[in-house]
């Protein structure tokens, strides 16, 4: 076995699950390669952090400070008639302005096209009532005249 | 007191009942958070946090899990908010520039009355490079290892608490320990401690 594959089995060889065929193959590795022996007794003092972790125990008394705690909660926050409404409020107070804001602009975006369309036909206006003020027969005399 | 029992008294709101719970799986439940967050305080805020849920939602429990999951599956859920609210926290601290002061002060070697300081400065740092390997895994590879690992939970039980089958559990095992050996070996090569 080559260092690189020692490597990938170093974790599961300290923790004793690699089969007997294997954990002997890493073990003689170890004792003749000075590198992989290295990396291995820090990976082992590393990881042992797991077992002295897993005992650190809880202070004692723990139930009365939970009980306290839970005191205190219950005055501040008496259960369902304060704590229900506030997260059904919130939300929906929150939808409505959206919808609000939402319905606003619609509704500029509308009036903005009206003023659109009122300033377009204004200015056709001018072109229908030149018409009028020079009927065609008055034009078509003119070019008579010329 | 069997389960049945504790689940009937907690419905019924009964002090009894709770003190039974919370007396037989606060070990449990501390060592879980412990596992996650790896700050004894923290735990144990996060130990009452997890009782004051099953408190609160005692009455909505359906029993088709057993009450040990469920109390697996609140002190898992609370530890990982915990950790994505620290997340932000420290992100939001980077930018002031507060972060450095703090990291600092975690180097801090105890008064273990040691006579040699060296040893006990690179113990504190191979727990830290521990901590920072752990908490570079996925979440689901790190609560699956923590449960296995510190929890000494079997493959079924946790299967049962992420709600996902044993083949899962067990890849996910596998790639935590290939993933943490990595990050440890990719220090050691660099000469972290």
């Amino acid at each position: 076995m080559d260092c690189k594959t020692i490597h990938s089995k170093l974790f599961f060889y300290l923790e004793g699950s690699l089969g007997n065929e294997e954990a002997l193959q890493v073990e003689s590795h170890i004792v003749r390669c000075a590198g992989c022996r290295a990396f291995a007794e820090e990976l082992k003092a590393t990881i042992s952090f797991i077992e002295k972790e897993k005992k650190a125990e809880l202070a004692p008394f723990f139930y009365t400070r939970l009980k306290a705690k839970l005191e205190i909660r219950e005055k501040t926050a008496p259960g369902f008639i304060r704590y229900r409404p506030v997260r059904i409020l919130q939300p929906a107070l929150f939808s409505l302005l959206l919808i609000i804001g939402i319905y606003a602009g619609v509704q500029i975006g509308q009036s903005g096209k009206n003023i659109q369309a009122a300033q377009t036909q204004e200015e056709m206006i001018p072109f229908l009532n030149e018409m009028e003020t020079e009927p065609i027969e008055v034009f078509l005399s003119e070019q008579d005249g010329n | 007191m069997d389960e049945t029992d504790i689940i009937a008294g907690l419905k019924k709101g009964e002090e009894s009942s709770f003190r039974f719970l919370v007396e037989h799986f606060q070990q449990k439940v501390f060592t879980t958070c412990m596992g996650l967050v790896h700050n004894p305080e923290d735990a144990e805020d996060l130990t009452q946090e997890v009782f004051i849920e099953v408190y609160r939602s005692a009455s909505g429990f359906r029993s088709d899990s057993k009450l040990s999951t469920w109390l697996y599956r609140i002190a898992v859920n609370k530890s990982l908010n915990f950790l994505r609210a620290n997340k932000r926290n420290k992100w939001l601290q980077s930018i002031t520039g507060k972060t450095e002061a703090a990291n600092h002060s975690k180097l801090q070697v105890g008064p273990g009355g040691s006579s040699h300081p060296e040893y006990e400065l690179e113990n504190e740092q191979r727990k830290i490079l521990l901590q920072q390997a752990l908490g570079g895994l996925p979440e689901n590879q790190r609560v699956a290892f923590t449960l296995n690992k510190y929890d000494d939970l079997s493959y079924q039980e946790i299967a049962e608490i992420l709600d996902t089958t044993i083949a899962s559990v067990e890849s996910l095992i596998f790639r935590a320990k290939k993933n943490l050996q990595k990050k440890l070996y990719d220090c050691y090569k660099k000469k972290c401690i």
